[in-house]
């Protein structure tokens, strides 16, 4: 830790990573933007990386603790999904979609149920969601009573069981509902990976956080471009 | 737990021992001694209020985080102060009428917050601050603020630490001639507030009525104005209304003013900060040290406060955290 805090305020920017599927996509895009920290990959169990030249700190943590971290400043910079902002609801700039993490948020049901249902037309219902909060705003805003179940995994499962009807769950090819006969029956929002970043850091070092907010946007934008064209 | 219910405390406030209350007290006596320095004069205001006195002068993120009950003597609401301001507006407005303006003052109270927005948590804050009373606005009474903050943070002997400076009003000069709905103003706000340029990016383009292309490049760029006081110069170039250009130079103004005192280094600005946009009508303002995530002072002005206690005139006012500046003091930057 006093190595750490040795170099001067001004210098060195912290930026939070997520483990998993994000790490990789996030890791293409920063290279893009002349950032690189690929050392990440080959050691899973260091959780700081340094890259000296740059004034960059990496670390990799789960990706719900993301914008805990920036919030109060342990980092200056994070990568989180926007289904894990909302959920959270921090007090933080989100000044880039990073346009990677791609999905949707959706409520699904049963198959043999979806043939039958209406959404419009719902009063009260049961759902299993790792999101309470962004579930409850979305049916309330609704006028649905919205019995929740919250659960940490498998989500699918809780329909297949009776725990409940319904599940709001991230899809991103659907291919996982389809496995459990499940179907999309309401869009709730969708879904990218944003770069966030700490009040306080944006305020105090303002020419290194646009800097960079700068170059991964052009990194961003390259990103996007064959596709589209 | 070990404590019996019976002698613990609620949540949210907490005993402060004689080695932090030692802390606590060398913050107070710097601030007060600059205070002072300045011709600031301290008031102090009762801990209890009417909650319709009250609310007369609190914006709405405070509205929902006040602490009421029942005043059993009268069956009238009253609540504990979550804030220092309204109460000063209102004495100087019941009180103080005879008082030649401008008027100076300052406090140092313990105000209750019920209930934070974010993390759902009640916090009793140690506030000091003073509020600079004026017939009409002008960029030396926003500036004396600001230099007072700068000096007072120096005197402690906290270092890094930046004041950034931004201007509800400009936002509000622009957002008025929009032709969108209210419904859309507000998300465009924010939006803005987030700094998020996709998502205002997309409100633009889905809007009911098309934004015109200057404004639309300016509301773009608001999220990247921040940093070094030439965003001013370049928002200036996205516009020509007389209103917009003139809180610039009201802006520009001000910063001229620090900048001559030889404190440009401590300051910086936003021209996208939105915080309070209902409450302050102008130039707003906050602190922030380095590794501390939260903000160690803030303020800004607020024209219409005391018009609305009763009393017509321009004001500006700010407060340290004090907590927030010991445990910034603490990791000895």
């Amino acid at each position: 830790m006093s190595n750490l805090k040795k170099k001067s305020w001004d210098d060195t920017l912290t930026i939070a990573l997520p483990k998993g599927r994000i790490l990789k996509e996030a890791l293409t895009l920063f290279r893009a933007a002349d950032v690189d920290f690929s050392e990440i990959l080959q050691d899973d169990r260091k959780l700081i990386f340094e890259n000296i030249a740059e004034g960059l700190r990496f670390m990799v943590i789960r990706s719900q603790d993301v914008p805990t971290y920036v919030e109060y400043g342990a980092a200056d910079l994070g990568i989180a999904g926007k289904d894990v902002l909302m959920e959270q609801g921090k007090d933080l700039y989100e000044p880039l979609d990073l346009g990677i993490g791609v999905c949707r948020m959706m409520v699904a049901e049963p198959k043999e149920l979806g043939e039958l249902d209406n959404p419009k037309h719902w009063t009260h219902i049961r759902v299993a969601t790792k999101y309470p909060n962004i579930t409850l705003k979305h049916f309330l805003n609704k006028g649905i009573q919205v019995e929740i179940i919250k659960l940490y995994g498998s989500i699918e499962l809780a329909p297949l069981l009776g725990l409940s009807e319904r599940i709001v769950d991230l899809v991103q090819t659907g291919e996982t509902l389809r496995k459990n006969g499940l179907v999309e029956v309401e869009h709730v929002m969708n879904i990218t990976s944003k770069l966030v970043c700490n009040r306080a850091s944006l305020k105090t070092k303002p020419k290194r956080v646009k800097d960079l907010v700068d170059r991964l946007s052009k990194a961003v934008a390259q990103a996007k471009e064959p596709t589209q064209g | 737990m070990i404590n019996s219910p019976t002698i613990s405390l609620p949540q949210g406030v907490r005993d402060i021992l004689p080695e932090e209350s030692k802390k606590i007290g060398k913050v107070e006596s710097g601030i007060l001694a600059i205070f002072e320095k300045y011709g600031f004069k301290k008031v102090i205001t009762p801990l209890l209020e009417y909650v319709e006195v009250l609310s007369l002068g609190m914006g709405e993120n405070l509205k929902d985080r006040v602490l009421k009950f029942i005043d059993p003597s009268t069956g009238r609401v009253v609540a504990i102060r979550p804030d220092i301001t309204p109460q000063i507006a209102r004495v100087v407005a019941t009180r103080m009428r005879d008082y030649p303006l401008p008027l100076k003052l300052c406090y140092n109270e313990n105000v209750l917050r019920y209930q934070e927005p974010r993390d759902g948590k009640s916090r009793e804050v140690l506030q000091i601050g003073a509020e600079y009373i004026s017939a009409k606005a002008s960029p030396e009474a926003d500036a004396e603020m600001i230099i007072m903050g700068i000096e007072a943070l120096r005197s402690m002997g906290l270092k890094n630490f930046k004041i950034d400076i931004g201007d509800v009003g400009f936002l509000r000069s622009i957002l008025e001639k929009l032709p969108v709905s209210e419904q859309e103003k507000d998300l465009i706000k924010e939006a803005i507030a987030i700094k998020d340029t996709s998502g205002l990016e997309e409100i633009l383009n889905n809007s009911t009525k098309q934004v015109d292309k200057a404004d639309r490049g300016l509301l773009l760029n608001l999220t990247t104005f921040y940093g070094e006081e030439e965003v001013i110069k370049k928002a200036a170039t996205f516009t020509k209304d007389k209103a917009t250009q003139g809180n610039l130079d009201y802006l520009q103004n001000v910063v001229n003013i620090i900048t001559e005192k030889g404190l440009k280094d401590s300051v910086t600005i936003d021209l996208g900060e939105v915080r309070g946009f209902d409450y302050y009508t102008g130039i707003i303002f906050e602190g922030f040290a380095s590794g501390i995530g939260k903000p160690i002072l803030g303020g800004g002005r607020y024209d219409t406060l005391l018009e609305r206690y009763g009393y017509p005139c321009a004001a500006t006012g700010f407060a340290f955290d004090v907590e927030n500046i010991v445990a910034a003091l603490d990791r000895n930057y």
